[in-house]
Order: C-alpha cells, then structure tokens, then sequence
C-alpha cells in the first residue's frame, strides 16, 4: 500500500518503514477485531438464536462482519495514517508523487476480492438450503424443506413423530390470525409454537399483500391474496416473540403487530385443547381448511342473498352509478 | 433572463413546493378528529361510552360514508369523531347504536366476541316499532346470516365486538337516511336499529389504542377496506387511555 503513497518525502526508505508497520497494525488490529466480532458482538447480533432459523442468520452475520472486519480495519487504518503522517508540510507547495499502475497489487485486488465474492456466494447458497429456506417464504411448493419432518397428517398431530406442525398465518387489514388445521381447524389471534418442534407456517392474505415477519424467530414470508407461501422453522428457546407486517398494507400498516409465545410441549398441548373447546362455536362457521381463502365467493345465507350481499369483496361502484369514490 | 431573476424565479419555486408540502402535511395528513374526552365523567372505577353506526355520513362532504359517531359527554349530542379518551384502570361500558344495515365480514372469524366483561355483548333490536330484550350473544354468523353491521375491535387489547343488524329485507330496505340518527326527524325516529352493549377494561397504564371495523364496509374501494375504512373520523379511529 505504501509503495503507492505520495508521501511529503517520496523516498524509498520511508515507503517500505509505512509499509511494514501499516501490514502488523493491520495484522494486529484484524486479529483482534475478528475476535471481538465473531466472540463478543455476534452472539449479541440480531435476529438471536431463538429458533433454528434465528440461530442460522444470526451465524451468517457473524461470520459476514468477521470477514467484512479486516477490510473495515484496513481502510479506516490506512486512511488515519495518511492523515496522521502523510500530511502536507507547512511552506511544503511541491507535487506529490505521480501514480502509476501496479499490476501485481491490481491483480492481487481482483483475484482476493473475486474470491471472497464467490466464497460469500457459495457459503450464502448452502446456509439457504441446510437451514430449509433460512426461515424465508419459499412459495406454495417449497423446494428445501427440515430434514426428517413429513406432512403425513393434516388433520392430526403428535410431538416429535416427524409430521410437520401446520400453522396458518392470515394477514387482513390490519390484523393476523393463526389457524391450526391439525387440531380442528380453528382460528385465533393467538400464535402459540411447541419449542423443539419443526414448523411449518402457511402464509397468505384476504384483501392485500402483507409481510409476516417473526423478527426474533428469524422468519419473513409475503402474505398474497390467494397464495400459499410457506416457511419453516423450528423454535429452540420458549419466551415471547414480536410478529410484525413487514409489507405496507395501509393506514394501519405500522400497528399491525402481535406478541407470539413459544411454550413447552406439554403447554401447547393444552392450548390447543383449551382453545378447541372455547372456539368451537366460531370453527363451525368458519369456512373449511384451505391454503387460500376467496372472501369475494362466498356461501352467503337467505337474507343476505335476498339483500344481494353475496360477497365480502367490498366490490366496486357500477361505473354508471353517480356516486363515485 | 437575468440572474436575480432566475434566483429570484428559483426561490419562488422553492418557496412555492415548501408552502405545499407544509400545507398537505397540516391539512390532510396532520389534521385529526375531534377527541371526546370521557375521563372527567368517570365514577366508581367506571365510564359510559356511547358510539353509534349510521349508513351515510350527510354531515360531510362524504354523504355515502358509512361512519361511527360519538356522544359528546357534554352535550350530550352525537359527534363526527371516532377519537376518545378515557381513564386508565377503568371499566368502559359501551353502547353502541347501530342503524347500519348489514354486511358479510371477510373473515367470520370477527364475528365472535372477545376481550369483553364475560366474553359477550348484550343486543336488543328495534324494528320500527318495539324493541326486543337484550340478550347475550356470543358468536355471529355473518355469512349465513344478515346478522352483522360493524365491528368495534381494539386488536392491541385483544377486543372484538360484531355490531348486530337489523336483520330481516324490510328493516334493511328502511336504514336511518340522515346522520346522526338521533331521532330528530320521523323517519329517525322509526329507523331499525341495534342496541350493543359490552364492558372492558382499560389497560393500567397510559397509552393510545387505534381502533377499527373488520367489516368490508367501504363500498367502492379495492376489498371494501379503502375510503371510510381508511379515513379517521370514520370507521376507525383512537383511544387514548389517560392515567
């Protein structure tokens, strides 16, 4: 670096004396920055480590602000020395050194940029397929799914039998719901997660595109009118965890948030069959299970049909009709 | 051109945008409804709130709004403002007139009450002509019947109340036409309407609660969630909860 420098005297001696003490500070000061990142920030770095994709991301910034340190420290080393000891003497109105190419240094920056790049890449696509999708919403057919887990029964579940827990996720302006389809189907604003049990979360929306972004779960998957988008992860730590809408959806679109739990086992359990007896007269009006919902196609009653109301769309105004929003 | 004149043209312009971004920012997004504050007629660790529904709007430039009102504690009068303030730590007993007619919910999920005294509200109907008795209800079903106008739900403190409708062709076909419907008039007075009354209670501590209708009621707009649905002073609006 330093054989590139304008300095104040131009010498040879004193580029090679910068030189050497600007490659150990930098040494140094990389050695000690790296473990501070990887030992002392990381694990403090969000989103935490309360589920398995949590964790997973959480490792991935550690290991990016590791590797990101000895670059940071570089520059911010070189550019201190430069205006510590390279500034322009007082009464001192010569040129600096001219700058001419260098290939080995040229070469030398393309070939370890190019490969931190292409490691970064490489590293960035296998940490979005072991952790299944990193916690992200892969779409109605998900292509990396938890190893060991089936979707054997929809309508039942048992811990640790491998058959994944399905969790609806419904966003509608301004509110989530969560249904459980393993447990009779019914709906709440509660989201509740068994720790230690693989999740799999079936998002989607009634009216417009909403974000469901469990911040301390490390999961975020778009919520789209009639689409499943599914995402997976599995909780490692009981406590709260904040949902918000990640996607502005409107007016309310920043008071769209909830307080989920993960609780043991043996407390889901007895959530599921607590909330499936007092929500049992709403399951029965619900529309059945299903990966989308069209409330603009519905099986309206007598009255409503006589009333015309044979939709919850909201609809528009016939265009001939003089009030106009 | 000369060059004061171009400064002076460019100063203008600059002027003029910052005059007009102040001026959007007071006036449309700034501008706030009214708040009836209810804090001061708190007694014994309670407070009356009356609310009340109506089918059109034809105090403002909206007429075909459908739009809450609230009863001024003063006056006694019903205003054009879904903002209020009660006191921390206190029981609200609501009332809410509802003279809407009905509409399915998109999700029937909203049709079950909760966050309330005993998880139910109380409905009595007027049809015209007499009025039934209140009863408990828990649970409506909005799609199988004409059974829900509105909602009042507070989704920060957990509480959803359906507004019952009228519930038969005849009494939709015969809302209350001018707002607020407090009777004034004869077709007021004979409007078909429900009676909604629940009880919760406030959180301990100070703090603003958004609340809104989950009812596609803004006719006209994409999913029936846009114009009054997305307006304050309409079909949604705040409680601020003072200590």
């Amino acid at each position: 670096m330093a054989a590139e420098s304008p300095t104040a005297t131009g010498s040879e001696t004193g580029r090679r004396r910068d030189g050497f003490w600007l490659l150990v500070l930098w040494i140094v000061l990389s050695v000690i920055g790296c473990l501070l990142v990887a030992l002392v920030l990381g694990p403090h770095l969000p989103p935490g480590d309360q589920s398995s994709s949590a964790a997973s991301q959480q490792t991935d910034f550690t290991v990016l602000g590791t590797i990101a340190a000895p670059v940071v420290i570089g520059v911010l080393l070189y550019f201190g020395w430069a205006l510590i000891f390279w500034r322009q003497q007082p009464g001192d109105e010569t040129d600096a050194a001219p700058i001419h190419g260098n290939t080995r240094i040229t070469t030398t920056w393309i070939v370890g940029t190019a490969a931190i790049v292409l490691a970064l890449a490489a590293y960035g696509t296998v940490e979005l397929i072991s952790p299944a999708g990193a916690g992200a919403g892969e779409g109605p057919q998900p292509i990396w799914k938890p190893a060991g887990t089936t979707t054997s029964s929809l309508t039942s579940w048992t811990p640790g039998s491998g058959n994944i827990l399905q969790v609806q996720v419904i966003g509608q302006q301004w509110a989530w719901t969560y249904r459980y389809p393993q447990f009779g189907g019914f709906e709440t604003t509660q989201l509740m997660l068994p720790v230690g049990q693989p999740v799999q979360f079936n998002v989607t929306s009634l009216d417009v595109i909403h974000s469901f972004w469990a911040y301390t779960l490390g999961v975020k998957a778009d919520a789209n009118p009639g689409l499943n988008n599914v995402a997976y992860t599995t909780p490692e730590h009981t406590g709260e965890f904040q949902v918000r809408c990640s996607e502005l959806c409107g007016i309310w679109h920043g008071s769209m948030y909830d307080t989920g739990d993960v609780v043991s086992v043996a407390a889901f359990l007895k959530w599921t069959q607590t909330s499936k007896v007092q929500l049992a007269a709403l399951t029965k009006i619900l529309p059945p299970y299903a990966l989308t919902y069209d409330p603009t196609n519905i099986p309206a009653g007598k009255i409503n049909t006589a009333l015309g109301l044979t939709s919850a769309g909201g609809g528009y105004y016939n265009p001939a009709d003089p009030e106009q929003p | 051109m000369s060059l004061p004149a171009r400064v002076a043209t460019l100063v203008v312009a600059f002027l003029a945008v910052v005059a007009g971004v102040v001026f959007v920012a007071f006036e449309f997004i700034g501008a706030q409804p009214a708040v009836e504050n209810y804090t001061s007629y708190a007694s014994g660790g309670q407070v009356n709130v009356t609310l009340m529904t109506t089918p059109e709007t034809t105090v403002t430039n909206k007429p075909d709004w459908v739009s809450y009102f609230i009863k001024n504690p003063s006056t006694g009068s019903f205003d054009h403002t879904t903002y209020f303030a009660v006191p921390a730590n206190t029981k609200v007993n609501v009332t809410i007139l509802g003279y809407d007619g009905c509409t399915p919910l998109r999700n029937p999920v909203w049709g079950r009450v909760a966050g309330t005294v005993g998880g139910v509200e109380n409905v009595s109907y007027f049809n015209g002509t007499t009025s039934s008795p209140a009863q408990p209800v828990q649970t409506f079903d909005s799609w199988a019947n004409c059974s829900v106008q509105h909602t009042f739900a507070i989704p920060g403190l957990g509480i959803n109340v359906p507004v019952a409708s009228p519930t038969t062709v005849a009494e939709n076909n015969a809302l209350c036409g001018t707002a607020p419907c407090v009777a004034g008039t004869a077709d007021q007075a004979k409007a078909p309407h429900s009676v909604v009354t629940f009880s919760f209670m406030t959180p301990k501590t100070p703090g603003t609660y958004r609340w809104q209708c989950f009812v596609p009621c803004g006719g006209g707009y994409v999913d029936g969630n846009g114009g009054p649905m997305g307006t304050p002073g309409y079909m949604m609006g705040q409680m601020e909860v003072q200590a």
